[in-house]
């Protein structure tokens, strides 16, 4: 347990260091915010730079706040995950090239607590950074849209959650086991393309860890079918469990592929 | 449009983030030694790519090392 406190302050240290306690929680702020905005001012903001005609009428639609929590929700699927594959698919990776894996295998670390350390990092910054952003939102909906139910919102964070610890499950994985570039290709198809997948001809199944975002919606607006949310729950908390044992497996089998 | 029926109320934090985001991304660049590519093409690209050029800076332009 020692060794893992040791390492994770190395870690925490290093976020702080490049910036990315900073910067992560604000773009997930920034979209949190601009969706509800955007949505609500939309006719004002055509009018200002449109170019409308003088008396067009657009029938906008009246949007339930619920819509525009999943709208963020759907931001944060595509530029949020893009800007979570991206920025750590080098986690571990990156390490092992520029030889400060080396530093560290010389040492006598278990494996775990190295790539525990490197989970927990990855999960405050994420999910803190994402639950941040929503609350925003949250609160921005409830000042220009109306009320979301508090108990359906926390039930749908909790689903978005465990969607979340997916992809950094998913991330952590492919950096272990793959280079810095392999590894962004790999967590990328896996977390967006199969979404694209799933959305296309995801009809004809309903137990998916990539149906869980939308479960999660499901939730908010309290409409979900009990039997496959909880089996897709399931599934996928069996797949993070797998795939961070697979991550400390690739992490002391990739030893020999550290730079001296 | 005048600029007192502006909510700023509800404007003001957005761009208050905005130019954290942008001041962040600045000083981190003055501070590495080198990044992917010249450095005052990374300045105006955080300068002008108003939301998307700090995401695309820190993501692309730093070097990790």
């Amino acid at each position: 347990m020692n060794n893992f406190s040791v390492l994770f302050q190395k870690e925490w240290r290093e976020n702080v260091r490049n910036f990315k306690i900073l910067w992560i929680p604000l773009v997930f702020l920034l979209f949190g915010i601009t969706e509800p905005l955007t949505n609500y001012y939309l006719p004002q903001i055509l009018n200002a730079v449109g170019n409308m005609p003088e008396g067009t009428v657009f029938p906008f639609p009246e949007f339930t706040p619920e819509q525009i929590v999943m709208a963020t929700v759907s931001q944060y699927q595509f530029i949020g995950m893009l800007v979570i594959t991206l920025g750590f698919a080098g986690i571990i990776s990156r390490e092992r090239k520029n030889g400060n894996a080396t530093f560290l295998y010389v040492r006598p670390i278990s494996y775990a607590s190295y790539v525990y350390s490197k989970f927990s990092m990855m999960c405050i910054l994420v999910i803190g950074s994402i639950i941040l952003g929503l609350l925003a939102n949250l609160y921005y909906t409830n000042v220009l849209f109306g009320s979301v139910d508090i108990g359906a919102f926390i039930g749908f964070l909790g689903t978005y959650i465990v969607w979340l610890l997916f992809v950094v499950s998913v991330v952590l994985f492919s950096s272990a086991a793959f280079s810095t570039a392999i590894a962004s290709v790999v967590s990328l198809a896996l977390v967006l393309f199969f979404q694209f997948i799933d959305a296309l001809l995801g009809a004809y199944w309903t137990i998916s860890p990539w149906k869980i975002p939308m479960y999660a919606g499901y939730v908010l607006s309290g409409s979900v079918d009990k039997t496959p949310f909880t089996w897709s729950l399931v599934i996928t908390l069996l797949l993070i469990v797998l795939l961070i044992f697979g991550a400390v497996y690739f992490a002391k089998r990739n030893i020999s592929k550290t730079k001296i | 449009m005048d600029l007192e029926s502006i909510p700023w109320m509800l404007i003001l934090p957005f761009i208050i983030i905005q130019l954290i985001l942008m001041l962040v991304a600045i000083i981190d660049l003055t501070r590495v030694s080198s990044t992917n590519g010249p450095k005052w093409l990374w300045a105006l690209v955080i300068i002008l790519g108003n939301l998307i050029g700090p995401i695309i800076y820190f993501i692309v332009g730093r070097r990790n090392e």
